[in-house]
């Protein structure tokens, strides 16, 4: 049978040397480059200022620990690209990176699947933390993760428009009304985050504290439905309903639209997290530089000021192959020094009460430092839990119809109320949380 | 076996086993995993097989029902207008005339971007306060008050709409200037010697030939929109509320956000079979499947 | 319809629909010499001052040559094995006759059925396993997913266009059925060929998921991915992510514009009677 196979040999020829070429390619790549010493990656938050004071003290760090290297592996800081990848990472059981930033509400759920490594055996300095920044960080009584920096939610108030900032809500509102910024283009009393993602259940959260409610209970029991959180939303819904002091166009903005409003010298309050100060003390592009202040949420009679927490922390990856040596990073890198360093360079808030006594940190932020504590105090952290970002989903969908327009606001929470509870029967997590 | 099978399968072998190699298993584990309930925050209730369960679930799940809805709406709005256009497109530029390389070029620019940008392009375009969108209407007196796109369930799918025909529409246009390519011009010239006008020319010749290209068009774009994930995650998010989430938003939602991913993967499983299903319709509908015969 | 003057209602509506399309981009174009704090405040649309630092940020600080030239090795080749494995394989499947065509097809076009974000997961595992995460093999291979499909499946339209008798006059004169591939069919073929590389192109190029799911790092990133990273937290450096949209669509422009002349080729540059 000569012809056919005469046919078949160019052909596979050409097979053969495609798949030759495959395998070359295959061959060059891959393969781990053994060396001596210890590598080890972290990834974390690295563009611009933030990725220059880390390399900094990333070579610091080295320079101590001779035999140990470290190597930043750039991770998207949008949360929920950031969040695939490491569970695609984790779940597959991979070693790098050893050190991993976390958003604050992902702890417990990186803790209950097994990823991050109980670092109570090291000794953390817990003493030193927030009760705010303990409680996010724990899950069944452990330790799971170090605060990197503290993220505040607050309110950023005209200097010039209002004559000291709000204590109570009413009194918000009252002053948003009186003072409207005279010649700017639309008027706006206040704007935040109001699109339907995470940031608006921060939001949420601050107006719900200022009313005296919660979202779960410490026993994990939904509280979403109750007449506290129906009166939150209801403000909330106030605003930004006609005549409201907020504009229409928050329920679509995060961070940045709020502050380019802030800053364009358009809006007499914002609320925002601290990163915004240092771009509105810009007097090059920012329209209110040297005329604005912080200060906490204000809240009703019977809440209290609440700031939402945020922030990075760090943790060790359970799958790194050198878990001590990556702690020693950890702590090295929340070390108080550190700490201030990264507020004189980023402006972000320390993360240790010992570093607030320090007085250097008042020049270091350009803020007074009372002030900040103020806020930094009034963190509550969002509910500690591994469901908590089904349970954020729900929330949000329904908190956002609310806003909108399309359900009121009893209906909204009644309904999320249901839907949150029932994944909490599903998923049964109040046996296991404690 | 005759020496032209013999041949066909040397031919089909290498495409056939790179896909085999890339493919099976995804597919394999993912069918897998559907009929498991497995939670990836909570090891400690294990990896039970639950057979179908998790398809019970997922016909009992309003949100699902809302979001093949939504997508469903996408596609046959998003395909139907892009075929048009495309279509229109294609026998634009079939013609000669002067700057012809340049209108393709500049057709085919906005499928050339990358889709998050094109996303974040017509989110800007749509912006109420800084959007040209909103500035045109009002400034051509068209509306009072600039609409606040976003927040409306209805209004939110208009930049979605157009953001994704103005991305794809050069897809299917140059698609199917390639099919117009292969229609000789004689068999216009005959239809013209019979007295058909444009019209005529088209239904009767353009279109019967140009069938297998347009199916080819209809199927891949059908899949496409039908997994559209990246364009809506920017633009909207899936709000507000959930009124423009599609199932890959939610898919994603429930494989890396809610971390269940037995669910997820049986979400999956359902657009594949859901996908698979349309494909077929058209091939039966349209009758030129390219394995089979007969036109 | 061809090489015939056409209305003005059509040609209005070509010269709209050009508009509609290259006007984002346009836009983008003006945007990307536009200082930052500018973009924001809803003044017109042209920058009261022209800047090129978004340019220069791209190239000096973000190396934006190194994610170019990974887009164009990943799509480049992902373009030339499945325009060659796949239009083999195509030609069986238009021309010759073999039990299971249809399994074949249903089997090739199966694999782009499900949604990317649930195949990232197993194919990461398997990646890993081949110990191609981070390198080029290991971004073609997934691309194959839906590359392969998309080519096969235009390719075989086009080959059962191209008439069959040129094929068997060739094979009568004596030549074997490779030959009469190689040497009749193929050249036929070329505007098919073309248009499925174009567009097998720029899917990959525009690919984004899978770009960022499988590779770790600077020195394996595709254009999409590079661009995702350069946002912060809260902030999109609108200005860089625009300039780096522009840049990144010239070399996709050329491409363009190089091969469309071939795409245009046709049945009718003389080699078919009848």
């Amino acid at each position: 049978m000569l012809p056919p196979t005469a046919v078949l040999r160019r052909p596979a020829r050409a097979a053969r040397v495609l798949a030759t070429a495959l395998l070359a390619l295959l061959a060059a790549c891959g393969g781990d480059a053994g060396g001596d010493g210890v590598r080890l990656t972290v990834s974390g938050s690295a563009l611009g200022k933030e990725g220059e004071v880390l390399r900094r003290q990333m070579a610091r760090f080295e320079a101590a620990n001779p035999g140990v290297r470290v190597e930043v592996q750039q991770t998207p800081d949008d949360a929920t690209q950031r969040h695939q990848l490491y569970v695609q990472w984790l779940n597959a059981r991979v070693g790098r990176p050893d050190v991993l930033q976390l958003d604050v509400v992902w702890t417990p759920e990186f803790a209950a699947a097994g990823w991050i490594l109980p670092l109570d055996r090291y000794g953390p300095p817990r003493a030193d933390l927030f009760p705010a920044s303990l409680e996010a960080n724990t899950w069944r009584d452990t330790l799971y993760a170090l605060p990197w920096f503290m993220d505040v939610g607050m309110l950023y108030w005209r200097t010039d428009l209002v004559p000291t900032a709000p204590r109570t809500l009413d009194e918000l509102e009252a002053q948003a009304r009186r003072a409207r910024p005279g010649t700017a283009p639309p008027r706006r009393g206040i704007v935040w985050q109001g699109a339907r993602y995470e940031g608006l259940v921060t939001v949420f959260l601050e107006y719900l504290g200022g009313f005296g409610g919660a979202i779960l209970t410490p026993d994990a029991r939904v509280a979403v439905g109750s007449p506290e959180a129906v009166r939150a939303l209801r403000f909330m819904r106030a605003q930004v309903a006609r005549g409201g002091i907020a504009p229409r166009e928050v329920l679509t903005w995060h961070e940045e639209e709020a502050r380019f409003a802030f800053q364009n010298g358009t809006a007499v309050f914002m609320r925002n997290w601290p990163y915004a100060a240092a771009l509105l003390g810009d007097t090059a592009e920012s329209r209110v530089a040297g005329r604005f202040a912080v200060a906490p949420m204000p809240a009703a009679p019977g809440g209290r000021p609440t700031a939402a927490l945020g922030g990075a922390q760090l943790a060790v990856n359970a799958h790194s192959r050198h878990p001590d040596e990556a702690y020693r990073l950890i702590a090295f890198l929340t070390a108080p020094e550190q700490m201030l360093e990264r507020a004189a360079v980023v402006g972000q808030y320390p993360a240790r009460r010992s570093v607030y006594a320090d007085p250097r940190l008042e020049a270091a932020l350009g803020l007074p430092v009372a002030g900040v504590l103020d806020v930094v105090e009034a963190a509550t952290p969002r509910p500690v839990t591994p469901i908590y970002t089904q349970l954020s989903g729900i929330l949000q969908v329904h908190l956002h119809r609310a806003l909108v327009g399309e359900t009121t606001p009893e209906a909204a929470l009644a309904a999320a109320a249901r839907e949150m509870e029932r994944v909490v029967e599903r998923t049964g997590i109040r046996r296991v949380q404690r | 076996m005759t020496s032209e099978r013999r041949f066909a399968l040397a031919l089909v072998a290498p495409a056939l086993a790179a896909i085999l190699l890339v493919a099976v298993f995804p597919l394999g584990w993912t069918v897998w995993e559907s009929l498991h309930r497995h939670d990836l925050r909570m090891p400690w209730l294990g990896r039970p097989f639950v057979g179908l369960g998790n398809y019970a679930e997922i016909l009992r799940d309003g949100r699902f029902r809302g979001a093949m809805a939504h997508t469903a709406t996408f596609t046959a709005v998003t395909v139907a207008l892009e075929l048009l256009l495309g279509l229109f497109l294609a026998l634009a530029m079939n013609r000669a005339f002067r700057g012809r390389a340049l209108v393709r070029a500049a057709v085919l620019v906005p499928w050339a971007i990358p889709t998050v940008v094109a996303a974040l392009l017509w989110r800007f375009l749509f912006d109420s306060q800084a959007g040209v969108v909103n500035a045109a209407l009002t400034g051509l007196g068209a509306t009072a008050e600039a609409p606040v796109w976003f927040v409306d369930g209805t209004l939110a799918w208009v930049p979605l709409v157009l953001a994704d025909v103005w991305k794809t529409t050069p897809f299917v246009a140059l698609l199917l200037l390639a099919g117009l390519q292969n229609i000789p011009g004689e068999l216009y010239e005959a239809a013209a010697v019979d007295g058909a006008g444009r019209w005529g020319r088209l239904r009767h010749v353009t279109l019967p030939l140009l069938r297998p290209a347009i199916l080819v068009a209809l199927v891949f774009r059908t899949m496409d929109a039908f997994r559209v994930f990246d364009l809506v995650y920017v633009l909207t998010g899936g709000g507000p509320g959930t009124a423009t989430e599609t199932i890959a938003l939610y898919t994603f939602n429930t494989l890396f956000q809610n971390l269940r991913f037995g669910y997820g993967s049986a979400l999956s499983v359902t657009v594949f079979a859901v996908t698979f299903a349309l494909a077929m319709i058209y091939v039966r509908a349209l009758g030129t499947g390219p394995a089979g015969e007969g036109r | 319809m061809r090489g015939r003057g056409a209305g003005p209602l059509a040609t209005a509506a070509l010269a709209l629909l050009v508009a509609f399309a290259a006007f984002p981009f346009a836009w983008a174009l003006l945007a990307s010499v536009t200082p930052e704090a500018e973009l924001f405040r809803g003044g017109g649309v042209l920058p009261e001052r022209w800047v090129a630092d978004h340019y220069r940020a791209l190239f000096a600080t973000r190396d934006f040559w190194v994610p170019i030239r990974n887009s164009l090795v990943v799509a480049g080749t992902t373009t030339a094995f499945c325009v060659t494995v796949g239009g083999l394989a195509a030609y069986a499947l238009a021309r010759l006759d073999f039990p299971g065509k249809a399994p074949v097809l249903g089997l090739v076009l199966a694999v782009t059925m499900f949604p990317q974000i649930s195949i990232v997961s197993p194919l990461f595992l398997l990646l890993r396993g081949l110990r191609l995460i981070d390198t080029y093999p290991g971004l073609v291979l997934p691309y194959l997913t839906f590359a392969m499909p998309l080519t096969v499946w235009l390719l075989v339209g086009y080959f059962r266009q191209i008439p069959p008798d040129l094929e068997e006059a060739a094979r009568i004169d004596g030549a074997t059925r490779w030959q009469a591939l190689t040497r009749v069919v193929l050249p036929l073929a070329v505007p098919g060929l073309a248009t499925t590389a174009i567009l097998t192109f720029i899917y990959c190029w525009n690919e984004f998921l899978f770009a960022l799911s499988f590779t770790l790092g600077p020195d394996r990133r595709t254009v999409p991915v590079a661009i995702a990273l350069f946002r912060g937290q809260y902030q999109v450096p609108w200005g860089e992510v625009l300039a780096a949209s522009v840049v990144a669509t010239a070399p996709v422009a050329a491409l363009v514009l190089a091969f469309q002349r071939r795409i245009v080729q046709g049945l009718t540059s003389g080699a078919v009677k009848g």
